[in-house]
């Protein structure tokens, strides 16, 4: 046995996101990787401690650049609950639907990734079109394509413009239409389950162990979901099903994704229908005054990835004393996916690492 | 259940308060040495997933807290909801705890961040090595007096623009 | 557009064949990162300019500095930098390598990119749209026609200062010089 030390990432086409894995190798087998985040590294808790409670907002987003609705989402929860902010019915409502769309996008990205790893490039091209339909709905919606900050305290920054609700449903149906030849090319396509089954395999037990949120511990049969063991937002209202599949594999964590996916879309229908009218805004004080009352809270919410915690203390002044976010993708990205590299091939690294849906920037912060 | 579990608490252990907010919420403060024999406990109790380890930087008391999220894998709907949060407060002169990695594995990289932002030394962990750092700071960049205008003035706008002239 | 004018590419076809397939270094430097996929797929499709990812940097003439730069991404950037061959662009996208943009008081990120290599163009904007990339890349054009994308040419002139400026941050370098340090690189 010879073993040869190798660097895989920043700089890798294989490696998704701003990071590196050390690899220990012998021949094609990976004998220990130890991953080494640290490349996108801002500081954020640093940072908004230095800042007011409003500053905020358009800082927290940049945490999670796939997904940041889910961040603005779990801050403006935190603010809620520290400062008793009511949220009206309707606002809540569009919440829902805002996340769940934000959702829908985040895993075609994530089927992006992964199809254009594995070599699927057609369903790759159709995976960011299909995104991008969704982001046009966002730029309709909040101005912008990318970072939106939509999601205040106290509700949604405006209500849905004119005849939006219409052009949700035309997108979704868009995209609902086309889950068909996404199964054909590429769901149930043979060499996707070649590449994808057996690959990356968690056991039931080691994940228990593991403290494994969101698709992971889905993959093995455990239908945990923040939404539906700790309500949020209108999660309470609509009826809606937690996909799992005991494989525990690269191929259940994907699958997962794409039942996930049709989920949300089938939500989103659902909640559309039930809306009710009223106000969106319970606005703030002059946020140049606005202090939060002590004390401190810690508030989790579902986001694509898995559990999305954020603790929160606050000394009663116009900045936030302490946060701390707890991103799915830091216990995954490091500590689950160094045991589950053990063992596998140098070409599944990439693989493995994009099942198990890992966002650097969410590591790092 | 939540009253019973609260007063099972206070008996067993010595020296801890408990607070339940909301139903949902369990804060639990309590002395450094206890933090091992109560994490045990709860795990028994059904906490078995470590979300977060936290840490605060107190620097009028001059003490760190250190804070340990822990939640459940049930499924109902009234135990899930609980999440325990178990706070300790150490010295800030010589920061030093035990690590919890006997317990809960998955505490590694946890600690290793609170290591590297706050200077907090856990006895026990297997690699106490920087893991998103890449050059040495005078201060932990987290901690209270670590000030942010100041480190910036004095690294980055030190560096003189390139020019084409000289 | 001078594809038509077969005079002015016959004047120096090399320029041409640079300026018309940029080939971007794939590294993922930040969150700008995020915009590049729509770029390159169907819906807005650089290659219509020419632009496509490349696998290594040693076969990329343009660098794409996607988003903010941390003290640790930064070192990766200038280790790629120097293995790209010459003529090489660099073009920073978004407002953080100008000025720091959201992050300018944080510890790990680098306020201004052109202290430490030299950047062609700059895209300002948080995010900036993929149609941004293309104007950019239209500029991009017009400064090599114009032989003003000289940024390869500074780095080798004044290696020595920036050489320096990487120094004053990183302390000793772990690398060896790339031009020759104290002789005229000229």
């Amino acid at each position: 046995m010879r073993e040869t030390i190798l660097n895989f990432g920043p700089q890798h086409l294989g490696m998704v996101g701003n990071f590196s894995i050390t690899l220990s190798v012998d021949g094609d087998k990976v004998i220990k990787a130890i991953a080494s985040p640290g490349y996108l590294h801002r500081g954020f808790e640093k940072l908004m401690e230095n800042r007011t409670w409003a500053q905020n907002f358009p800082l927290v987003c940049r945490i999670n650049v796939i997904e940041p609705d889910s961040m603005e989402m779990v801050y403006a929860m935190g603010v809620e609950k520290l400062g008793k902010i009511e949220v009206p019915e309707r606002a809540q409502f569009i919440r829902s639907i805002y996340l769940e769309l934000a959702r829908v996008a985040s895993h075609l990205f994530g089927a992006w990734a992964y199809a254009n790893m594995l070599g699927f490039d057609t369903v790759a091209q159709w995976a960011m079109y299909h995104r991008d339909l969704i982001l046009d709905l966002f730029e309709e919606l909040t101005g912008a394509r990318v970072y939106h900050i939509y999601i205040n305290p106290g509700g949604v920054r405006r209500d849905f413009p004119k005849g939006f609700k219409e052009k949700i449903i035309k997108t979704l149906h868009t995209i609902g239409g086309c889950i068909p030849d996404y199964n054909d090319t590429f769901f149930d396509n043979r060499i996707f389950y070649k590449r994808a089954q057996n690959v990356g395999k968690l056991s039931r037990e080691s994940a228990l162990l593991y403290g494994a949120v969101g698709q992971v511990i889905r993959a093995v049969g455990i239908p945990y979901d923040i939404r539906k063991v700790e309500p949020y937002a209108a999660y309470d209202k609509v009826d809606f099903g937690i996909p799992v599949r005991d494989g525990g594999d690269a191929l259940s964590r994907i699958l997962i994704v794409r039942d996930e996916m049709i989920e949300s879309v089938h939500m989103i229908f659902k909640l559309l229908d039930m809306m009710p009218e009223g106000e969106v805004w319970n606005r703030p004080p002059n946020p140049f005054k606005w202090n939060i009352p002590q004390g401190e809270a810690y508030v989790r919410v579902e986001s694509a990835r898995g559990e999305l915690g954020l603790y929160m203390v606050s000394n009663g002044t116009d900045k936030p004393y302490r946060v701390h976010f707890r991103t799915p993708s830091f216990n995954h990205g490091l500590y689950i996916l160094e045991k589950v590299l053990e063992g596998e091939n140098i070409a599944d690294v990439g693989n493995i690492m994009m099942s198990l849906y890992v966002v650097a920037p969410e590591i790092d912060r | 259940m939540n009253k019973k579990l609260i007063d099972e608490i206070i008996t067993t252990f010595k020296n801890t308060k408990c607070q339940m907010i909301e139903n949902k919420r369990l804060i639990i403060n309590t002395k450094k040495d206890i933090i091992h024999p109560l994490l045990k406990y709860l795990k028994d109790k059904e906490f078995t997933r470590l979300a977060l380890i936290s840490c605060v930087d107190w620097i009028n008391d001059n003490e760190f807290e250190i804070i340990y999220i822990l939640t459940s894998y049930l499924l109902e709907h009234e135990k899930s909801e609980i999440n325990v949060i178990v706070k300790t407060r150490i010295a800030r002169d010589k920061p030093q705890i035990k690590s919890i990695i006997p317990i809960f594995e998955n505490a590694e990289f946890y600690e290793r961040e609170i290591c590297e932002m706050f200077g907090v030394h856990f006895e026990g962990h297997p690699r106490l090595i920087s893991l998103f750092l890449e050059i040495k700071y005078d201060i932990p960049p987290f901690r209270k007096d670590f000030i942010l205008r100041e480190f910036c003035e004095n690294t980055f706008d030190k560096i003189p623009p390139v020019g084409d002239e000289k | 557009m001078d594809r038509n004018n077969i005079k002015h590419w016959l004047k120096n076809p090399a320029k041409m064949a640079h300026k018309y397939s940029l080939t971007v270094t794939y590294f993922c430097t930040g969150c700008g990162i995020i915009e590049i996929p729509p770029t390159i797929t169907a819906r807005w499709d650089a290659e219509r300019f020419g632009v496509t990812p490349g696998a290594s940097p040693r076969h990329a003439n343009l660098f794409l500095i996607t988003g903010y730069v941390s003290l640790k991404t930064l070192k990766a950037i200038i280790r790629s930098y120097e293995q790209m061959p010459d003529p090489k662009f660099v073009v920073a996208f978004g407002s953080c390598p100008i000025n720091g943009g959201m992050y300018w008081d944080s510890y790990n990120t680098i306020k201004s990119l052109d202290k430490y290599i030299p950047v062609d163009g700059w895209i300002a904007g948080c995010m900036p749209r993929p149609e941004t990339i293309f104007i950019g890349v239209t500029h991009l054009w017009t400064l090599i026609d114009k032989e003003m994308a000289d940024g390869y040419k500074k780095y080798k002139k004044n290696y020595k200062f920036y050489r320096k400026n990487q120094e004053m941050l990183y302390g000793k370098l772990d690398w060896e010089p790339f031009y020759p340090i104290g002789g005229d690189n000229e």
